[in-house]
């Protein structure tokens, strides 16, 4: 059979590698917008979105891994990325993420109250956290 | 005298149970130390994935820097972006100390509680530049009792502390020195060397530079990666680095908590061992007289009995 190229995807946080697989396509949101990783591309280092992974891994599947920020490092198809706090879909405790969401509405609302605006930046980041887990958690 | 065998009967019974119960606390340290020992070798893995991308970014950073500040204006700037490589001039010092919660735990907290004081004495340090961080409770209380500026206590770091339950500690640490409450920050922990040995280590943590980036970890760099490879990086290396510093920082402190757990464990579980074999040699010197005493009651009866005898005859 003849061989594609394939790439080594490998999430790492502080609590260990999360999820590992092989594919040929990786899709991930940076802070600047979509990359596309596809094997024997240039190495890359980016940061990343809170947003979600998505690697191919059929036709029409992809395995999706939410991950809240970090960065993301290619070289040698090997593509390693790098986040505090990373989980698979199967891995995310819904209720919890919501409990989550609807702490950070709170926090928001109590820092727009009191026009503090490091609490405010901190609330918004822990509420982009819960949605991205939530979005992730439901399809 | 059958008051001193019942006595001594009832120390060999509860030494016993004290030496059952030291020899279950090994047990469950050794367990736990076999646990988070798993758990720090996953930490690894991303601690090195890390270092060596911020090595690699910081080298070309340091470099551009120095070019830059031939130009001038800009590297004030541009510095100031990255507060964490920025030296600050110190006018006060953060330390985080790491110890226990618990005692049992042989001269582990004392160990760092000292070589602490030491570290403070040497760099001329007086209780009012000295932030201190206390993890752990032993810590936070020797050092308040002694009036020094604790800003943030945490107790219950868990038996194999994950990076989800210890981030409020990482991020309190690292906000706070962003918002120059200290310039400069030094992590004092027990390293664990192997179960028998721990040793103290006083690392300083922030404000990143060259060298606590670890000089073995440039050289292995190096090793391996020989042809530097050139990254295409998006958004720009010092946006990247605004975003990996502040990261590396968190893994450090994490990484040096979970050290200093490790130590922890190690040295509860040879603190239990000893007093285990403490009370196994307890236990048989109480033999040893509990046999003496009954043996010279039996002599003494016997020759009752004899004397008894031999009175009648």
């Amino acid at each position: 059979m003849d061989e594609k190229p394939v790439l080594t995807v490998n999430v790492v946080t502080p609590d260990g590698s999360v999820y590992e697989n092989t594919t040929d396509l990786v899709i991930c949101t940076t802070t600047v917008g979509q990359v596309g990783i596809m094997p024997n591309r240039l190495p890359l280092l980016a940061s990343l979105a809170i947003d979600k992974i998505r690697v191919k891994t059929g036709e029409d599947t992809f395995d999706e891994v939410a991950v809240s920020g970090g960065f993301i490092e290619f070289s040698n198809n090997v593509l390693s990325v790098v986040a505090s706090a990373a989980e698979r879909k199967e891995e995310i405790d819904t209720s919890r993420a919501e409990r989550a969401r609807k702490r950070a509405e709170a926090r928001i609302a109590k820092a727009k109250e009191n026009h503090d605006d490091n609490e405010l930046k901190r609330a918004e980041v822990s509420l982009r956290r819960a949605i991205n887990r939530l979005s992730v958690s439901k399809k | 005298m059958p008051a001193s065998l019942q006595e001594v009967k009832r120390r060999i019974v509860s030494t016993k149970k004290t030496g059952q119960i030291t020899s279950a606390m090994q047990m469950v340290s050794t367990a736990k130390l076999s646990q988070i020992q798993k758990h720090s070798v996953s930490y690894q893995v991303y601690a090195s994935k890390i270092r060596s991308v911020i090595t690699h970014l910081a080298q070309s950073h340091l470099l551009d820097s120095t070019s830059v500040s031939e130009t001038g204006k800009d590297q004030a700037g541009k510095l100031n972006t990255l507060g964490m490589l920025k030296q600050r001039p110190v006018k006060k010092t953060g330390i985080v100390v790491v110890t226990s919660d618990r005692g049992l735990v042989g001269s582990y907290n004392s160990n760092v509680i000292k070589q602490t004081l030491d570290l403070i004495k040497e760099n001329g340090h007086t209780k009012d530049d000295v932030v201190i961080i206390a993890v752990g409770g032993t810590g936070a209380e020797f050092f308040s009792k002694r009036g020094y500026n604790v800003a943030y206590e945490f107790r219950g770091v868990k038996d194999v502390p994950t990076f989800r339950e210890v981030r409020p500690i990482v991020e309190a640490i690292v906000t706070m020195y962003s918002n120059g409450l200290y310039d400069q920050l030094f992590v004092c922990y027990n390293h664990f060397v192997n179960t028998l040995t721990s040793i103290f280590r006083a690392e300083k943590m922030l404000p990143i530079t060259a060298e606590n980036m670890g000089d073995d970890d440039l050289t292995a760099l190096d090793e391996d990666q020989k042809y530097h490879i050139e990254y295409e990086t998006e958004p720009s290396r010092d946006a990247i680095l605004e975003v990996i510093l502040p990261q590396y920082a968190e893994s450090l402190v994490y990484g040096a908590i979970l050290d200093a757990k490790t130590s922890e464990h190690a040295s509860s579980s040879t603190a239990m061992k000893s007093a285990s074999d403490n009370a196994k040699d307890i236990i048989s010197a109480l033999e040893l007289q509990y046999n003496r005493a009954r043996q010279s009651a039996i002599t003494t009866e016997i020759t009752e009995i004899t004397g008894a005898q031999a009175a009648l005859d």
